[in-house]
């Protein structure tokens, strides 16, 4: 079986959420099949601009192709047209203009993917909302997967994208919330799909002492990993605390790890690691009491898989309809929804060491169950093996729905992205879709 | 294919920890007061507070307007949609349409001109903007509302609880002081004459019985304190003379105390059986014997500073408060 993993951007030092489980889930499947990574030369996510050299190279034993971008993204152009597309009524014409100007605009890799499609069994396209899928999953579409890593925003309420979750051969979604998100926007409950995920390589071992000693903690503490931004809900996070610290006696303390675009309060219970390696990474999550994940907007978090991995619960923000939910199929953490809630579910964590080891063993036992290496890789083997018998039993996949005529494109008919998100069900999706 | 999630019937249930950290936080919040009152309360304080006869602001009719449905003061002229359509088009009806294709047919005529792209942009902008401003503001005048009264409420809350709080240390104050008056007045009750007193032996050895009855009456409870009590008449009867008497005395005070404080069954905050510390301070005071009385069998927690912190009463000062 021969496949292509066709991602924005790739390589060992580009961290970014969809990029690296792109990375994650090529180097896997590589093992079992032949695998090829279709990208561009671009590293930076904001720019476009071509800094890795086009042709082929190997990254961890993979071939890649990389594919120059025709241009770099002009970020007032792109912020005016997100505002239209958001915002207002518009046409299908300023879709297409909008997501030709987020980009990466390379014509180069849908030309590729168009001329290749007959050599490659399957294309697995990652993030929905870019160029490159949206061109490559019309250019192939019958042998084309989509990882949508989709977040509750309005990308996901635009015209454009409905015909593409209903046009492509299978959906791999990360969670059962981005599921029903885009089942609702769509109406694509009948394409093959399922809830995948990612992995993660968690050490088999871990020294707590070894982190407490290097970095001189000795009381107990709750950690935070990932970048430290108040778009990640770390403002709050540090509101929420100090709260805490002066409702609760005790000398449970923060330990934040990860750079800083936010600045830290200077408040004797909060510690700045900065950013940590791995090592220190995983002994810290396993010394802490409890991992704490403020961000409201995640498709799936890898570090709160982690942590459950590492055998520790978690403190979510319940506003994030995903983190909420895998809390609740885990019975491994609990969420809080304001200050006054933080306060009882951390002080509960801390002060009832049954109820902690118990949710920490839920986690670990819920990461084996469904998002250890093995499992993942097998979820795509099954999917293609599906996609295969209903090609082998004549069975024609959908085909995908054209492009409207000039005109029609060009008719203000799309209603605003956000007032479409707006509408969509909201809440944790216990099951199959099932909303609280 | 492995199974897809499922929710696992565990010993934790995170779904009925939160709603049970929810109900928690809810009792915690409406201690004396359900939510319902809170906000009655809160709105005649809102009315009184936001009087336009006393405070020069129309603030309070402002917002009674927006309250009021469709209510506002003065209505904003209606926001101009405009797009595209509204430059070529037409309200002719049949003819509108035929109107409408000849000034697009036209346009690129009329860009030799001018470009009227750039115009249509900007007032479709202009549109979107002032719709924009329109929707802040009345979201902005809602959550002022909002606001004020959330803090109404707070303020409110408090002031009850404030209020409670007060009645509530006047209480303890005066028990206090009713506690410290009838302590001096027990320390009192046994007064010595300078010279008149009784001899310190025959008390002392009046009391050693006592002592070791109140170490055994510690052990064995009931059946010794009873021990206690026929000893304590025992040299009630032995050793005739104020101390001795004034010893029995306040051994029946301290059975009649007893006997409120079991009625009572309160126990205090230190924890442990109700009447422990009586218990303890009442052998103490056995084993401490007649030393003037100051001290002994008096329910204070040691902790706590207890009468023998107090000066001692000077020899003469026969007041029995």
């Amino acid at each position: 079986m021969k496949l292509a993993v066709v991602v924005q951007r790739y390589g060992l030092d580009i961290n970014g959420g969809a990029e690296l489980h792109a990375r994650y889930v090529a180097e896997q499947l590589a093992r079992r099949a032949e695998v090829d990574v279709l990208t561009t030369c671009a590293r930076d996510y904001i720019t476009w601009r071509n800094e890795l050299p086009a042709g082929e190279s190997q990254v961890n034993g993979l071939r890649v192709r990389r594919f120059p971008v025709r241009r770099e993204r002009d970020p007032r152009r792109f912020g005016r047209r997100s505002h239209h597309v958001f915002g207002s009524a518009h046409s299908l014409a300023d879709e297409l203009a909008w997501l030709d100007s987020e980009g990466p605009a390379s014509t180069a890799l849908v030309d590729f993917i168009r001329r290749h499609e007959r050599g490659y069994d399957y294309f697995i396209f990652f993030s929905f909302r870019y160029y490159h899928a949206y061109h490559g999953i019309r250019a192939a579409a019958p042998r084309a997967l989509l990882v949508p890593t989709a977040e509750r925003d309005g990308a996901v309420g635009l015209a454009l994208f409905a015909p593409i979750f209903r046009g492509v051969r299978a959906l791999m979604y990360n969670s059962f919330e981005e599921r029903a998100m885009i089942q609702a926007a769509a109406g694509n409950d009948a394409v093959p799909n399922v809830v995948v995920g990612v992995g993660s390589e968690v050490p088999a071992s871990t020294d707590p002492e070894r982190f407490r000693r290097k970095y001189g903690i000795a009381s107990p503490f709750i950690v935070y990993v990932g970048r430290i931004d108040e778009n990640k809900g770390c403002k709050e996070l540090f509101s929420h605390f100090d709260r805490y610290t002066r409702a609760v006696r005790g000398e449970l303390s923060l330990v934040l790890m990860g750079n800083a675009v936010l600045p830290v309060p200077d408040h004797p219970r909060i510690r700045h690691l900065g950013f940590v390696g791995d090592d220190d990474k995983f002994d810290g999550i396993a010394a802490s009491e409890a991992l704490v994940m403020p961000s409201y907007f995640e498709s799936l978090s890898m570090v709160a898989l982690e942590a459950w991995a590492l055998g520790r619960p978690v403190l979510a923000n319940g506003r994030c309809d995903v983190l909420q939910g895998q809390c609740l199929r885990s019975n491994a953490g609990l969420f809080y929804e304001g200050d006054v809630e933080f306060i009882e579910t951390l002080a509960l964590i801390q002060s009832n060491r049954r109820l902690a080891s118990a949710l920490g063993r839920n986690g670990r036992e819920y990461f084996q169950r469904h998002y250890t290496w093995p499992v993942i890789v097998r979820r795509y083997l099954d999917m293609f093996e599906r996609l295969r018998a209903e090609d082998q039993g004549g069975a024609a996949p959908a085909p995908m729905e054209p492009l409207p005529g000039w005109f029609a494109r060009r008719r203000a008919v799309c209603r605003a992205g956000d007032e479409v998100v707006r509408e969509l069900p909201a809440g944790p999706a216990l099951r199959s879709g099932r909303r609280r | 294919m492995p199974p897809e999630f499922s929710i696992r019937s565990d010993s934790v249930d995170v779904d009925e920890i939160m709603t049970q950290i929810r109900a928690r936080i809810r009792e915690k919040r409406g201690v004396d007061y359900t939510e319902e009152e809170l906000r009655q309360l809160a709105a005649v304080k809102l009315e009184k507070f936001l009087d336009p006869t006393r405070v020069r602001s129309d603030l309070i009719s402002h917002y009674r307007r927006l309250r009021e449905p469709g209510g506002a003061a003065d209505t904003p002229p209606e926001n101009y949609a405009f797009d595209d359509h509204l430059v070529y088009g037409s309200a002719r009806g049949g003819s509108g349409a035929i109107i409408t294709r000849v000034r697009r047919l036209l346009n690129p005529v009329l860009k030799l001109f001018f470009n009227p792209n750039p115009i249509i942009q900007v007032l479709n902008r202009q549109s979107a903007i002032n719709a924009y401003y329109r929707e802040e503001f009345d979201r902005t005048a809602a959550l002022n509302y909002e606001l004020i009264h959330n803090l109404v409420l707070e303020v409110t809350r408090l002031g009850i609880e404030v209020k409670n709080l007060k009645m509530r240390m006047e209480s303890l104050s005066g028990r206090l002081d009713f506690s410290d008056r009838r302590a001096r007045a027990l320390e009192s009750v046994v007064q010595y004459r300078p010279g008149s007193g009784p001899a310190a032996e025959p008390a002392e050895a009046a009391d050693a019985p006592v002592a070791a009855a109140g170490r055994a009456a510690r052990r064995d409870g009931g059946a010794a304190r009873r021990e206690v009590d026929a000893v304590r008449r025992e040299g009630d009867a032995a050793a005739p003379g104020g101390p001795i008497k004034g010893e029995a005395q306040r051994a029946r005070r301290r059975r009649r105390r007893r006997g409120r404080s079991g009625a009572a069954g309160q126990p205090d905050q230190g924890g442990g059986e109700p009447g422990s510390q009586a218990d303890e301070a009442e052998s103490g005071a056995g084993a401490h014997g007649a030393g003037g009385g100051a001290g002994d069998s008096l329910p204070f927690d040691s902790r706590e500073p207890g009468p023998a912190g107090q000066p001692a009463p000077g020899p003469g000062d026969l007041t029995d408060q």
